[in-house]
Order: structure tokens, then C-alpha cells, then sequence
């Protein structure tokens, strides 16, 4: 059979950031074709060019035999390719039916949409991929997130494509959708239809996907018949080997007194029974593919959202409801988050203003602040940090992503906290940089900080947690140490439903 | 150290101040006479005061729209309730700032606990606040101020009028408050990020609701001391203060979208009004027109000072230059 899409070496930059290196996939019509790797790895920039939401810098793409290279989404669509992404497009204000058929409604003769014949159409589209029962004239924000995606699938159909792209699209469904979906890519399929897949989840592409290719650092690394390669094969294609230059020697300062300790703590639906010890002068590793859990973990912590269980900081059970609670001083918490930009600095504000929001009352006497005292405090970790500014009254947003995340690490270190939440800390930021926080890390366990680390980026767990805790499903999946402790050991546990030996 | 960068929008208010006045005294020659002046600062405090509420709310992100009737109800009962006497006015005075305040930390609460949008919510409560005197008044008060307040709006002391003695105390605590007390600093934080502050560990709740009671505070205080200015309370003698005090707040730097400004900067902007106000008529506009100019004048003022508009231009002027275009 021949390749209905084939793409050659196709390459798309950011500026200086190569998101795609060389790019190649080979798929045929009527087969259930797997795209993995790691966060990263080039995948969704791979399917957004498919898509026409991103135009590559240079390669060929054939469709049919056809060069393929389409000008924007509409085009893509017209041709046939109809991507499902992870994140929802749906138009929260309008009815399912209304979305479904968005832009392309049927008309009547006059030319005009009438609700009926959208709803009728829907029910039509839903009852011949026998969809999960969903009214068709409901309104899209009264919908759960899993129903949403749901209809986000079958608004990819409605247009009757040739290539329907997957993208995580069973992340937010539940056990029997999920199995519902697996099913349909098989039938659609089955019916002529080329279906791009991907997942995490090693077990959906095995039980599924016809051919698997997979991407590293931008390049596809490999491709395969699925039942011709194991798991280990593919999980060391997905991993590659790295340098580790960028890490500091790491010397175990960690003592038996326990800083953190969790017992049946839970978040909401995603996170529950997670039984954890922190200990002094340890750096601990959270891992787990994205949405299983890590996001709960760290947010519930910091006292945003709802949490279950009991949470003892330094020996003393602490029931922490607001950040403001869980900067505390010395005997507190602080948590780097996610989200620099919109959660972790004023862009506008100065460096000296964001360095001391959280520790205002440290120089305030009398009511008033005193400049000199706040000047000591921000020069202060300036330097330990070696933050690089003109000046303390830059404003945070003119520094580069490395410099934006060191002023956050110094606005948390003033807070005194000595149990310390990184929360993917070194994403988007320069080698040099990456370097200077791990050692940072090192430096400040070994001074008796106990610190939470997540890293969507597993070398820099093995490389710098002395133990890493993996999540699956919002469940401990297993802690390991040692030479258990390996990017390998990590995506098994975390991607195969067993835990790891 | 000034920096001049930040301060910026504050300086061009003051450079624009001294402008108009220029203009002015071509325009009419009579206008910088000292009477003239004391007269124009005068006028400019009574902005300045009911402005003072406005640029906390605003530095805080939100916005307070209740500012004229807060102002009026004040004002209204305070005459009816000391009916031209003195010795009320101790307890009165009091009871009215404190009522100014609730109105206003109910405006913080509806705003930071509820999640009214503050457009919303204060406008309600303006409503509110205007059917409630309509009521209560029957729609005709005719008590006139007490001699103490006229005395604190128009009086002078050797020679210096006191309303100015009361705006320049103001000015110092409202600043000291903003540039150098914790409040001042979760002020600013909220009003440039909320999600900052709270991931901070800035008590955001308690910080937007002290803003909006000041700004009731400051509205009621105003509403009193106006009276002594016009020497009776009549209804809608708020209104004009809506847009005004806003308008202050914004000549004076502030972005509306909240995060900055400063008192010192507002000052400016109640004098910018205050002379624009004199000035126009000297051009023997009719009533329309004036209002048209002063209209259009405000908007040029506050776009000229704005962040964004400024933003707009630098890129534009990029574009042209040709190093945009690698965006």
C-alpha cells in the first residue's frame, strides 16, 4: 500500500529554537498510526503544522500524492485533516450542536441555520459513531471537561476527514469514554480514514496503533510495525542519551528528621491517598506524565484548592489553607509555581518589588517600611542569586526567563521557608541558568532545606531528586531510589499500569 | 533616586499643569492674580479630597463608581441632621465618615468576596445610595451647612485657606500610605496581578476591601466639606464628581487597568481639572462646547500619559524603523 501522507524532513524554528529538526512520518490510509515522545520531542508542533495552526519553515508534505502545505486551519479542514488538540475550541456560550457544526452548518434553502435541523444532524453524527449520550442542544459550559472533549471529537468528524488527529485526546476522559474512543479510531480507521494517535499511554497505542513512529528533541528518532518492537524499545528511542554535565555532584544531606509529612492527602478527584515523607536536607522528585496529578499536588500544598488528608510540617500537623498561611516564616512552605508570567511576577514592577511582596513586614518598623533595610534584602539575594540587572529597579518583565525565575527563587528564599516547592522550575530556561539552579538546590539541601521538586523534564529528576516519587492516575505509583532512580524506571512507572519492580 | 522612567506619567502631569496655566494667564490675563490662584487650589482640593478614595481603588485594580451619591448622602444628612448648628456636628461628623466607610467596605466586600465586577457593584450602590436620599428627602433638602463646616471649606487661617491645610495633611498620610507602608505595597501588588499577589501571600482580600472603605471614607468627607463650600447640601451636587475624580486619577498617571500611580500625581490631575474648568469659559465658550473641549482635552491627556497608547506609538514607530518585523 502506499503512503497517503508523507512527511519529508520537515523543520519549523522559533527564533534561535528549533522546535522541529528533521521530521519524517510515513502513514497509510485506513491505519491507526502512534506519535510518541516526551514532552517536547517536536510532536505538537508536528501536528499543528498538519493542522495548518503553524507553517513549517521547510520539508514536503504529500496528502494522496498531493504536496500538502496548508495556508491556515480552514485550509487544512478542506483538505480533509481534522485535528482534535488537547487543548478544547469549543465556544463555551454556544449548544454542542452548535459547536459541532460551527462554520460549516447545514442551511436551508434560504440560506439560514435553523436549530432543529443542527440538533437533528448532531443526533445523526453522535448515533453513528455511537457517541456517549450527550444532548445535542445543551450548552457547552454546563458540560464536564470529559464531555467536552468528547464533543471536540465529534466536530472533528462532522467534516468527514480523510486524516483525524488524536492529540491526548483521552487525557480527560474517563475509563469507559476512553474506551469508547479506542474503539472509534479502530472503526474510522476501518473505514478508510487515516488516524494520527498520541498518547502517553503505552497501552492504548499498543492496543490500537498499526505503526508507531517516534520524536526526540525534534527528530524523528525511529518507526516501527507495533507488533514487531517491546515497550523497553521504544521508552529508550523516546529518551535517546543526553549529556549530564549540567548537573552538580550530588551528596546526600538528607537526615531523618521529616519536614514534610503527608498521609492520605488528596486533591479533588485527581490526587488521592498520597502517603509521603520529605525529609531535612533532601531534594524530593515528583514525577508522572502530564495531567496525573503533579499540578494537584503542588497547588494543594500551597493551600490553593481543597485539600483531603493531613499535612505535618516539621512534626506539627498544619492545616494550610491560603498561601498567605503557608508562608509562614521559617516554619512555613514556599512554592516556585508554574506559571511565571502569570502567577509568579509582576512584569511591570521592579526586581526590588517583587523580590520583597512576600516579606513587606521584614523591614516595615513603626508601621513604616524602611528603604534601607528592604535595599539590604534585595541586594542581598541579588548576589547570591546572581541576578543579572542594570539595576534593582528594572522592571521583572525586561529580564531574561532565566533572571525572571531567580527573582522568584529569591522573593520565596527571603520568606525564610525551609520546606521548598519547585514546580518545574527550569522549563523555558537557558542551559547556563538550568545549571546554576540545580546547584542552587544542592547547595541549599545541604543547608538544611527540604525541597518538592517537579521536572517535566525527567533527566533533571534522576539527575538532581535523591528519590523520586512517581504519580499515576493521582495515585503514588512508586518511590524510587538509587539505581531505581532512572529515566527508564520512571516512564515505566508511570506509563505501565504496574508498578515498577 | 528619582526614576525618571517610572515617574514619567507624573511629571508630564505637572508639565501639562504648568501649561494650561501659562496658557491661561495669555488667555486671561487676570488669572494668575493670587486671588485667582487661591481660589483655582481651592476648587482643585475639594477634587483632590474626593480623588483620594479613587486613586486607592484604582491602584487596586478596580474602580468606584458610587464616589457622587456616597458624597451626596453624606452631605445631605449632615445638613439635615445639624440643621445649621454647630454642637451636632461632633457626633454627626463622625457617624457619617464611619458610614461613608461601611458603604464602601461593602462595595470592597461585594467586589473581592463576591465577585461583582467593581463597575458593577459600585454603580448599584450608587443607585441605591441616590433612590435612598431621594426618599428620605422627599426630593427637596433646604438645610444649609453649619458655620464650623463652612469654616473648614472657605475659612482661612492668617491668610491661608484651610480646606488647603486639610488637602496637604491628606497628601502626606495618603502618600506616606502608598509609598511606604505594607498596605501601599499589596495595593500595588493586587492592582498589577491578583494572581501574584495571592500566590505572594498578600491577604488580597482585606487589602481591596480597605481600599474601597477608604475611598467611601474619603467620599463622605468630601460630601461635608462641600457643603461648606456651596452652603447647603442640594441633590446631584455629587455628579460632576464621578468623572472627575476618575479623570484625576488618570491625568495623574495611573493606569486604570491598576498596578500605579500615586497621591502626587492625582494632585496634579485635581489641579489640571480645576484649571481647564477656569480656563474654557475665558474663551467665551458656550455651555456645550465647553464641555465637548474639556471632554476631548481629558481623553487626549490621560491617552498621552497611558502605558498602552505609549506602547502603541513605540511599536508603530518600530514598525517603521523595520525591526518589528521579525515579530
Amino acid at each position: 500500500m502506499t503512503d497517503f501522507l508523507k512527511a519529508t524532513a520537515v523543520v519549523k524554528r522559533y527564533g534561535g529554537i528549533v522546535a522541529l529538526g528533521r521530521a519524517d512520518l510515513s502513514a497509510r490510509a485506513g491505519e491507526v498510526h502512534a506519535l510518541l515522545g516526551e514532552n517536547g520531542a517536536g510532536k505538537s508542533t508536528f501536528i499543528q503544522i498538519l493542522a495548518g495552526a503553524v507553517r513549517a519553515d521547510s520539508g514536503t508534505i504529500t496528502l494522496a500524492g498531493e504536496a500538502y502545505r496548508p495556508k491556515n486551519p480552514e485550509a487544512a479542514q478542506a483538505a480533509g485533516v481534522a485535528a482534535v488538540f488537547q487543548e478544547l475550541s469549543l465556544i463555551p456560550d454556544l449548544t454542542v450542536a452548535e459547536n459541532v457544526w460551527f462554520r460549516h452548518e447545514p442551511l436551508s434553502p434560504l440560506g439560514t441555520v435553523r436549530a432543529a435541523t443542527l440538533n437533528a444532524a448532531t443526533a445523526e453524527l453522535f448515533a453513528r459513531y455511537r457517541f456517549p449520550d450527550i444532548r445535542p442542544d445543551r450548552e457547552v459550559r454546563r458540560l464536564t471537561l470529559a464531555e467536552r472533549q468528547v464533543v471536540e471529537i465529534g466536530k472533528a468528524l462532522s467534516r468527514n476527514p480523510r486524516v483525524l488527529i488524536l492529540d491526548e485526546a483521552t487525557s480527560a476522559l474517563p475509563p469507559a469514554e476512553t474506551e469508547w474512543l479506542l474503539g472509534l479510531a479502530r472503526s474510522v480507521a476501518a473505514a478508510g480514514t487515516l488516524v494520527i494517535y498520541i498518547s502517553h499511554r503505552l497501552g492504548e497505542v499498543r492496543a490500537i496503533a498499526d505503526r508507531i513512529t517516534v520524536f526526540r528533541n525534534g527528530e524523528t528518532v525511529a518507526a516501527y510495525e507495533t507488533q514487531a518492537v517491546d515497550d523497553e524499545t521504544i521508552i529508550a528511542d523516546m529518551l535517546g542519551r543526553r549529556m549530564d554535565r549540567l548537573y552538580p555532584p550530588r551528596v546526600a544531606t538528607a537526615t531523618d528528621r521529616v519536614a514534610l509529612g503527608l498521609r492520605g492527602f488528596g486533591a479533588g478527584s485527581k490526587l488521592s491517598g498520597i502517603d509521603l515523607d520529605l525529609k531535612e536536607g533532601e531534594v524530593l522528585g515528583v514525577a508522572g506524565l502530564q495531567g496525573h496529578g503533579q499540578r494537584e499536588l503542588f497547588q494543594a500544598l500551597f493551600g490553593l484548592g481543597r485539600a483531603e488528608g493531613s499535612v505535618a510540617l516539621w512534626g506539627q500537623p498544619r492545616d494550610i489553607r491560603s498561601p498567605r498561611a503557608a508562608l509562614s516564616g521559617r516554619d512555613g512552605l514556599a512554592l516556585v509555581p508554574e506559571d511565571r508570567r502569570s502567577h509568579g511576577l509582576m512584569l511591570a514592577k521592579s526586581i526590588r518589588e517583587n523580590l520583597t511582596l512576600s516579606v513587606v513586614r521584614r523591614f516595615t518598623r513603626f508601621g513604616l517600611t524602611d528603604p534601607t533595610r528592604e535595599q539590604a534584602l534585595v541586594e542581598e539575594m541579588i548576589r547570591t542569586l546572581r541576578i543579572k540587572a542594570d539595576s534593582p529597579e528594572q522592571p521583572a518583565g525586561t529580564l531574561s526567563g532565566g533572571n525572571q525565575q531567580k527573582v522568584i527563587f529569591g522573593k520565596m528564599l527571603l520568606t525564610e521557608a525551609r520546606i521548598l516547592l519547585l514546580y518545574d522550575p527550569t522549563r523555558g530556561i537557558d542551559v547556563g541558568t538550568k545549571g546554576e539552579i540545580f546547584t542552587l538546590m544542592r547547595r541549599l539541601a545541604a543547608e538544611g532545606y527540604a525541597i518538592l521538586f517537579y521536572s517535566s523534564d525527567l533527566a533533571e529528576l534522576v539527575h538532581v531528586a535523591d528519590r523520586v516519587a512517581v504519580l499515576r492516575n493521582g495515585r503514588l505509583a512508586a518511590v524510587l531510589e538509587g539505581d531505581d532512580n532512572s529515566e527508564h524506571g520512571i516512564l515505566r512507572a508511570a506509563m505501565i499500569e504496574r508498578a515498577a519492580a | 533616586m528619582i526614576n525618571l522612567r517610572r515617574h514619567r506619567a507624573i511629571l508630564l502631569a505637572y508639565l501639562g499643569m504648568l501649561l494650561l496655566l501659562l496658557l491661561t494667564s495669555v488667555v486671561a490675563p487676570g488669572f494668575l492674580s493670587a486671588a485667582h490662584l487661591r481660589s483655582t487650589v481651592v476648587l482643585a482640593a475639594f477634587i483632590g479630597i474626593v480623588a483620594l478614595g479613587q486613586t486607592f481603588v484604582i491602584i487596586g485594580g478596580g474602580i468606584d463608581l458610587s464616589v457622587p451619591w456616597v458624597l451626596n448622602a453624606a452631605a445631605v444628612l449632615m445638613t439635615l441632621a445639624a440643621a445649621g448648628q454647630n454642637g451636632p456636628l461632633l457626633y454627626i461628623v463622625p457617624l457619617l465618615l464611619v458610614a461613608g466607610a461601611l458603604v464602601g467596605a461593602i462595595n470592597g466586600l461585594g467586589v473581592a468576596l463576591f465577585g461583582v465586577p467593581p463597575i458593577i457593584m459600585t454603580l448599584a450602590v450608587n443607585v441605591i445610595l441616590q433612590g435612598g436620599i431621594l426618599v428620605f428627602t422627599g426630593g427637596a433638602p433646604t438645610a444649609t451647612a453649619p458655620p464650623a463646616i463652612q469654616f473648614l471649606a472657605v475659612g482661612r487661617i492668617a491668610g491661608f485657606p484651610v480646606i488647603l491645610i486639610l488637602w496637604i495633611v491628606i497628601a502626606v498620610v495618603a502618600t506616606l500610605l502608598l509609598s511606604r507602608s505594607a498596605f501601599g505595597r499589596y495595593l500595588y501588588a493586587v492592582g498589577s496581578s491578583a494572581a501574584v499577589a495571592t500566590f505572594s501571600g498578600v491577604p488580597t482580600l482585606a487589602t481591596t476591601v480597605a481600599a474601597y472603605t477608604l475611598s467611601g471614607f474619603a467620599a463622605a468627607l468630601a460630601g461635608m466639606l462641600l457643603t461648606g463650600y456651596t452652603a447647603q447640601a442640594y441633590l446631584g451636587m455629587g455628579d460632576p464628581y464621578l468623572f472627575t475624580s476618575i479623570a484625576a486619577v488618570a491625568i495623574g498617571g495611573a493606569s486604570i487597568l491598576g498596578g500605579s500611580g500615586n497621591y502626587i500625581g492625582t494632585i496634579a490631575g485635581a489641579l489640571v481639572l480645576t484649571i481647564l474648568t477656569g480656563l474654557l469659559p475665558a474663551l467665551n465658550l458656550s455651555n456645550g462646547a465647553l464641555l465637548v473641549v474639556y471632554g476631548v482635552v481629558i481623553l487626549v491627556t490621560v491617552s498621552l500619559g497611558s502605558e498602552s497608547i505609549a506602547a502603541f506609538l513605540g511599536s508603530f514607530r518600530r514598525a517603521r524603523r523595520g525591526d518589528g518585523a521579525a515579530l
